[in-house]
């Protein structure tokens, strides 16, 4: 009895004792919390829950669960080690994937127990797979430039294979001295590249996978790579570009100094002011008009300028003579005669045989030219325009008040079959060609012309010339044939008339009729027939030239009341010289002719002063076209 | 006290997140990031879940036999239809097999006839496991997708069952045909005989896999929508 009272109050002493020494107040363990459960392939699943306070006694757990469709039934965990501490672990025999699990955590201890809450566990949803094995990152070469390819293997527990489980992968890599992650979104394909690597850096890269309905797994072990140097090409490839565009730069500005000149022509064409050369504009515009043409004057101009053949160009203006006065000179023209024939007379040209006829002087040209150019040239009738158009108007004025308004007729070329073709030009003095008549009608009145003016351009030769007149004469012919001189013929000739002289083509390659000689002619004398003694200036250039040498001359036609002398343009053949002064302006015509004539006299009636400077010229026996230009239009 | 106090405080704050979620039982939400509150799956996940199961077991099925097929019949004997000696074991069920006796079945009928399918092959199955083990040259492949399908055959017995009960709210017992007995098992036939029937074993299983999964997906055509469905 003694001694189990005693033993009684041990026990209850050794307790006191503990609990005064530890200094501690014992309790029921504290309330668990099942903290998380995973399932790494859909087929098993592990759960761990948190203790609390153990009320200072040694405390055991329990995991109980019932499933949902058997409620009433509750079962213990059997597996507490697997997964460690606090943990249960539930094997394949005891996971449905069908069936919720109600699992609730028990903590005993001496004092008491304790439920934490219950949890529901869907094994489908807390699928958590473990990290892709295998991770490997290699470097590949395209072209040049590298980049990595990762590739790896699924977790081994995850069935992927069967369709069990779908994984979908995320890569993240960055360079190994940097903070920042770069996440690459990969899908369910194993393998991956990354491009756009820095040259010479090392980068590490990491995997993780998740299921569709699932949480991701960890980030699998780092695989470090090393980038090789790479540009260390394109470096070299950029100093070659820099040095080629360096090579083509100074070629290119090597040029372009060498042609700045021309670029500057090209770029900023220096804008033309009229110019005519010689011209004066102070004089001009001071009034004195008469002097600033005057200022134009060439006063060797027919002896420079012709003293070679090629200088000799001959351009052609055409003179408008009204219908039916063409008509009549058409009538009585020969081929090759070049005769204008005005109404009131009946031409008797015999253009082309050297002379005018005698009775027949009207020199209604004022201070045209006789003078013979270029053969080609010669007795052509090729039309121009314009600057004979003022010709023509003064003439008009001086001559007839029936002249057609001032337009320019060209005569077709002598050398061409055609019938005496004259076409009038537009009125348009845009060509600084003249034609130089070769023909003056016997009858001519003033208020018909044909004048043609040649004129030397100065460029070409007499082969351009020929060529040149060729052409004209086809232009011409084709509308003369057609009709009697008509508009359109004016007009047709005044597009071929516009011709440039600086053509050069070989007359001897042409068909050229004959290419006449165009030289100028020096008036001699006027001998007891009333004619007028030519002489011819320059010389036989030409070789097609086969002129009378010694005297050639115009017969005068007659002389107007005026007392002018009216000049024949003298019909040459095809090969001869138009001797003939046959001029077109009549008006100063008429003034210069006063000149030769045996009663000179002043110049009558100028209408406009521009004529002047004709007068002057046809004292060298020549009317120098430029000045026609000169005169106003009308 | 003030320390317990002070503990399970201190927990409470730890464990914020977790106390939300633990304490709502009754939110069924499909966040995997928390675990899962509902109490019982829905009816439609379940479905999916079968029909996912039974694919896969079609899948594999097809797979295994192929691979018995290359290995093991000569291409003469290779057979398409279920022709030759060995009859498939199932035949003797009243199983309906072409589309129209399919469209007459109810959905319970439907469930029922997928239960009776997956029932009888689970046996077989496993003594096919057994067979192939005996065999010299079966490769591993083979031998672990027959076994990978016996046991996916057994689980999705245990669906089918939980989603008949929901469906229908009837219970079924797990095991209730008796036509197991029909299969014999006879270990005294000779090596081609045995192959035979082994590889008949296989074709029948997969053609009956796939019924079962026709079944199921015809079923769940119906819920969604009932008269457009084939």
């Amino acid at each position: 009895m003694m001694k189990n009272d005693g033993g009684v109050i041990l026990f209850w002493l050794l307790l006191l004792f503990t609990l005064y020494a530890r200094g501690k107040s014992y309790s029921v363990p504290g309330k668990p919390t099942l903290t998380r459960c995973r399932s790494p392939e859909k087929e098993t699943f592990t759960c761990w829950w948190e203790p609390s306070s153990d009320g200072g006694l040694p405390t055991t757990y329990k995991l109980y669960y019932r499933k949902e469709d058997s409620s009433d039934v509750e079962y213990e965990c059997q597996d507490y080690r697997t997964g460690g501490k606090n943990s249960c672990f539930f094997n394949k025999n005891y996971t449905s994937i069908w069936v919720n699990y109600n699992i609730t955590i028990v903590a005993i201890n001496a004092l008491g127990q304790t439920f934490s809450d219950p949890v529901d566990i869907d094994v489908y949803y807390i699928v958590e797979p473990n990290p892709p094995e295998n991770l490997n990152v290699t470097i590949q070469n395209d072209k040049g430039w590298p980049f990595l390819r990762a590739s790896w293997d699924p977790p081994k527990k995850a069935d992927t294979r069967s369709g069990w489980i779908t994984l979908i992968y995320e890569l993240r890599i960055k360079l190994e001295e940097e903070d920042e992650w770069e996440i690459r979104d990969v899908g369910q394909q194993k393998v991956f590249n990354i491009y756009g690597l820095q040259s010479e850096g090392t980068y590490v890269v990491q995997i993780r996978c998740r299921p569709d309905h699932g949480f991701w797994s960890e980030w699998s072990a780092d695989v470090q790579v090393k980038v090789p140097n790479y540009l260390r090409r394109n470096r070299s490839t950029w100093i070659m570009i820099i040095v080629f565009s360096a090579v083509v730069f100074l070629i290119l500005s090597w040029l372009l100094h060498i042609n700045s000149r021309n670029l500057k022509h090209c770029l900023l064409p220096p804008v033309p002011g009229p110019k005519i050369k010689g011209f004066d504009k102070k004089l001009h515009k001071s009034g004195k008009s008469l002097d600033a043409f005057k200022s134009l004057d060439v006063p060797d101009f027919p002896h420079h300028t012709f003293s070679k053949s090629e200088d000799l160009l001959v351009e052609f203006i055409e003179v408008y003579v009204p219908e039916e006065q063409e008509l009549m000179l058409e009538k009585s023209n020969d081929l090759h005669d070049g005769c204008l024939k005005s109404e009131s007379s009946v031409s008797d040209c015999d253009s082309g045989r050297g002379s005018c006829d005698s009775h027949t002087l009207l020199l209604d040209k004022s201070g045209q030219q006789t003078d013979t150019q270029d053969s080609q040239i010669d007795e052509q009738r090729l039309g121009e325009d314009l600057q004979d158009e003022k010709l023509s108007y003064a003439h008009q004025d001086m001559v007839s008040p029936d002249m057609s308004a001032g337009r320019v007729k060209t005569w077709p070329s002598v050398f061409s079959p055609l019938p005496q073709n004259r076409s009038t030009s537009a009125d348009q003095a845009s060509s600084l060609e003249m034609a130089k008549q070769h023909c003056l009608s016997d009858s001519l009145l003033p208020s018909e012309f044909l004048t043609s003016y040649h004129s030397l351009s100065g460029h070409g030769t007499r082969d351009h010339l020929g060529s040149n007149y060729w052409e004209f004469n086809f232009g011409n012919k084709r509308p003369n044939l057609t009709q009697p001189q008509t508009e359109a013929r004016h007009q047709a000739h005044s597009e071929i008339n516009i011709f440039t002289t600086g053509v050069k083509a070989e007359p001897t390659a042409l068909k050229f009729p004959t290419p006449r000689s165009s030289d100028y002619v020096e008036v001699q004398r006027v001998n007891e027939e009333d004619s007028i003694v030519l002489r011819p200036v320059g010389s036989n250039y030409d070789k097609h030239f086969e002129i009378q040498q010694g005297e050639e001359y115009s017969r005068v036609k007659g002389v107007d009341s005026d007392n002018v002398l009216l000049l024949l343009q003298k019909e040459a053949m095809e090969e001869e010289m138009d001797m003939c002064p046959c001029e077109q302006l009549s008006g100063t015509t008429e003034a210069h002719y006063t000149k030769f004539s045996t009663s000179p006299e002043k110049p009558t009636a100028y209408t406009h002063p521009t004529p002047q400077p004709l007068e002057e010229r046809v004292v060298n026996g020549y009317v120098d076209t430029a000045t026609m230009f000169t005169m106003p239009p009308y | 006290m003030h320390t317990r106090v002070l503990h399970q405080s201190l927990w409470a704050l730890l464990l914020w997140p977790h106390l939300f979620a633990v304490s709502a039982p009754l939110d069924c939400r499909d966040d995997p990031a928390s675990l899962a509150r509902c109490p019982s799956i829905s009816q439609e996940k379940l479905l999916d879940r079968v029909i996912h199961h039974a694919e896969l077991i079609y899948r594999v099925s097809e797979e295994s036999c192929s691979l018995f097929e290359e290995m093991f019949i000569p291409l003469p004997l290779r057979l398409q239809t279920n022709q030759g000696g060995y009859a498939c074991i199932t035949k003797s069920l009243p199983i309906p097999s072409s589309k129209s006796e399919i469209q007459q079945l109810s959905d319970k009928w439907l469930l029922h006839s997928v239960l009776l399918l997956v029932q009888s092959w689970i046996e077989p199955l496993v003594y096919l496991q057994m067979t192939l083990d005996r065999y010299d040259h079966a490769p591993d492949m083979l031998l672990n997708k027959t076994k990978w399908v016996s046991e996916k055959l057994i689980s999705l017995e245990q669906g089918v069952v939980v989603l008949m009960k929901k469906m229908l709210d009837e219970g079924t017992m797990t095991t209730a045909y008796s036509e197991q007995g029909a299969f014999q098992y006879d270990v005294q036939l000779d090596i081609l005989e045995s192959i035979m029937r082994d590889y008949t074993l296989l074709t029948c299983f997969k053609k009956d896999a796939h019924k079962m999964e026709t079944f199921l997906k015809l079923l769940k055509c119906r819920q969604t929508d009932k008269y457009n469905c084939a």
